[in-house]
């Protein structure tokens, strides 16, 4: 069951046209990424599913229903984070999410705003300003906001922006225990490729304020050609082979001995054998068919 | 019940922000400076005035007194207790842009409408507290500072002598008429908050529509003289009509009736920018 459904999205800034014709969905169930350049349409949308900004023509709707006309009745089932979360700096975090709880359509008592705060690792530190939190405690105490209300449905913004490694590596886990332990559906917009490709199963891709391509992220990547790295103790010889008996291969010298090679058929299996017949001396096949790869050549287009 | 929870939200910003309490100490410090001024000085400053009457009339009692007090602070401190509103109410929207709370805000279950009105209900509670804050010490502390008495009013037809037990209910319907004042400048200043991504620009213009109008207001040029009446400046100091012998009844209902229209129209403007607003921010 599709939970977010959008039907041909555009939303124009005067003359300016910040989404043209976007569509996709998100299934129940989904940790879904939304990627795009910079200048995408990527947070227009983002604001257009969360009712920031009216769209000026297209369809959402959430559970089946239309955004426009159960506003409410959606965004009680809604938690979000844009970009980054911003809160009342001169208030604690505790009485910031006793704020959010208050107008978030549920009864929220204190003890849960507590065991959220034990989940997102800020307990010990509820009685303080938000003022004095960094960047990451911040993105923690955000995420703690989003689930308070136990929604159906997460959209994530750019959640990692500005994180160090510690702390993506934090939210990419508490994604992955939503994901896994409370079966929440995840659309996560996202700069970081990797990340999308370890923890999205759906995603789409817009360029230009367009959907260029959606679909399952396993799928979508297996179309794509094969690209392998290969280092040997032997570069002559590497070189030679793949001359003389892989006319149709490019190697491209990534680093002394290792060479990165784009194949449009999946070659590897006489490829690897003929270069250890030939005494290439192989020390590593590493297979690299990204996310990065695809999304570059999807937005090149 | 949306509306009421997001109320008690807003209110619990107000009572948490430093700058509401700027408002509320400055109010205070300027009463107390009166009050000092007058304990210090202030008989020669009543004789100043009545000493142009002193051949012809004979005072008997206390002229000094706490309602003298109360009249005079009301007349001094109306003008500036508008500025001090708009530090409040003039952040109410724009400091949510500012901040980028607006964006959680915005993605509640609440309907931008539930935003505003409960932001101008916290506002006009807001503006009723200095409004009572301004009543109760200049009355209370000045009467209990000075005494009491029968109050002197010198207005454009003379010296009127107002009994002290006819003044409870004057200095009521007074505060009552200064509040509408005070509660049309923050509704004003609310206004502008809908248009303006910091406080600044809010608390800037609300002033400068009062002191524009009120010098349009006191221009002796025809020209204005269409406009005036409708220009809630001019309504302002409708509460002293209430300290007049006989009062204006008309002329008061007349100034009540423009300065909840005004109320109105700027709620209304409000309600429809925020309600077509993009938030970009």
């Amino acid at each position: 069951m599709a939970l977010i459904e959008v039907s041909h999205l555009a939303k124009n800034f005067g003359s300016f046209h910040a989404v043209k014709d976007v569509s996709f969905h998100v299934n129940e169930g989904d940790v879904f990424g939304f990627l795009g350049p910079n200048g995408a349409g990527k947070s227009t949308t983002i604001r257009c599913l969360l009712s920031l900004i009216r769209p000026t023509d297209g369809e959402i709707k959430f559970f089946g229903k239309s955004l426009n006309q159960n506003r409410s009745e959606v965004l009680t089932r809604v938690g979000c984070i844009i970009e980054k979360p911003d809160f009342y700096k001169y208030l604690s975090a505790q009485r910031n999410l006793e704020i959010f709880a208050r107008i978030s359509g549920k009864d929220i008592t204190k003890r849960q705003i507590q065991e959220m705060i034990d989940f997102v690792g800020l307990n010990g530190r509820e009685g303080d300003k938000v003022s004095g939190f960094s960047h990451g405690m911040k993105q923690r105490l955000g995420i703690a906001q989003t689930l308070l209300h136990n929604p159906d449905v997460i959209i994530l913004d750019e959640p990692t922006t500005g994180l160090d490694p510690q702390g993506i590596i934090e939210v990419r886990n508490l994604i992955l225990r939503l994901r896994d332990e409370q079966k929440k559906t995840v659309l996560l917009s996202s700069h970081q490729l990797s990340e999308i490709e370890i923890i999205a199963n759906r995603m789409v891709i817009i360029n230009q304020g367009k959907t260029i391509v959606e679909g399952d992220v396993h799928e979508l990547l297996e179309k794509q050609s094969m690209n392998l790295e290969i280092s040997v103790a032997n570069p002559t010889v590497f070189e030679e082979t793949i001359q003389r008996d892989f006319p149709s291969l490019t190697a491209r010298l990534v680093y002394k001995g290792t060479y990165h090679i784009e194949m449009e058929e999946d070659i590897r299996q006489p490829l690897i054998q003929r270069l250890v017949e030939t005494g290439c001396g192989v020390k590593a096949v590493i297979p690299k068919r990204s996310l990065e790869d695809f999304f570059i050549k999807m937005t090149e287009k | 019940m949306m509306l009421w929870k997001n109320t008690i939200n807003e209110l619990l910003k107000i009572a948490t922000k430093i700058r509401s309490y700027i408002g509320i100490g400055a109010l205070t410090l300027l009463i107390l400076i009166v009050l000092f001024a007058m304990k210090a000085d202030g008989k020669s400053y009543i004789g100043f005035v009545t000493a142009s009457f002193e051949q012809t009339l004979s005072f008997n009692g206390k002229i000094l007194n706490g309602n003298l007090i109360a009249f005079i602070i009301m007349q001094m401190l109306i003008v500036h207790v508008p500025l001090l509103i708009s530090l409040v109410t003039g952040d109410l929207l724009s400091g949510e842009e500012a901040s980028g709370t607006i964006r959680m805000l915005a993605t509640k279950p609440i309907s931008r409408s539930g935003i505003v009105l409960s932001k101008w209900i916290a506002a006009t509670i807001y503006t009723l507290i200095m409004t009572v804050w301004l009543g109760f010490l200049s009355l209370f502390v000045a009467k209990w500072m000075f005494g009491t008495g029968d109050l002197i009013v010198l207005n454009s037809n003379g010296l009127l002598i107002i009994p002290e037990a006819d003044l409870a209910w004057r200095f009521a319907l007074a505060l009552l008429i200064a509040f509408l004042a005070l509660w049309t400048v923050a509704t004003l200043s609310l206004a502008f908050s809908a248009f303006a991504k910091n406080s600044v620009g809010p608390i800037v213009s609300t002033m400068s529509v009062i002191i524009l109008f009120t010098i349009i207001g006191t221009l002796d040029v025809s020209v204005f003289d269409a406009i005036k009446p409708y220009m809630f400046t001019t309504h302002m100091a409708a509460w002293r009509s209430v300290f007049e012998d006989p009062y204006p009844l008309s002329a008061i209902w007349e100034s009540v009736i423009i300065l909840v229209a005004h109320i109105g129209v700027l709620l209304g403007i409000t309600l429809i920018r925020f309600n077509k607003k993009d938030i970009t921010s």
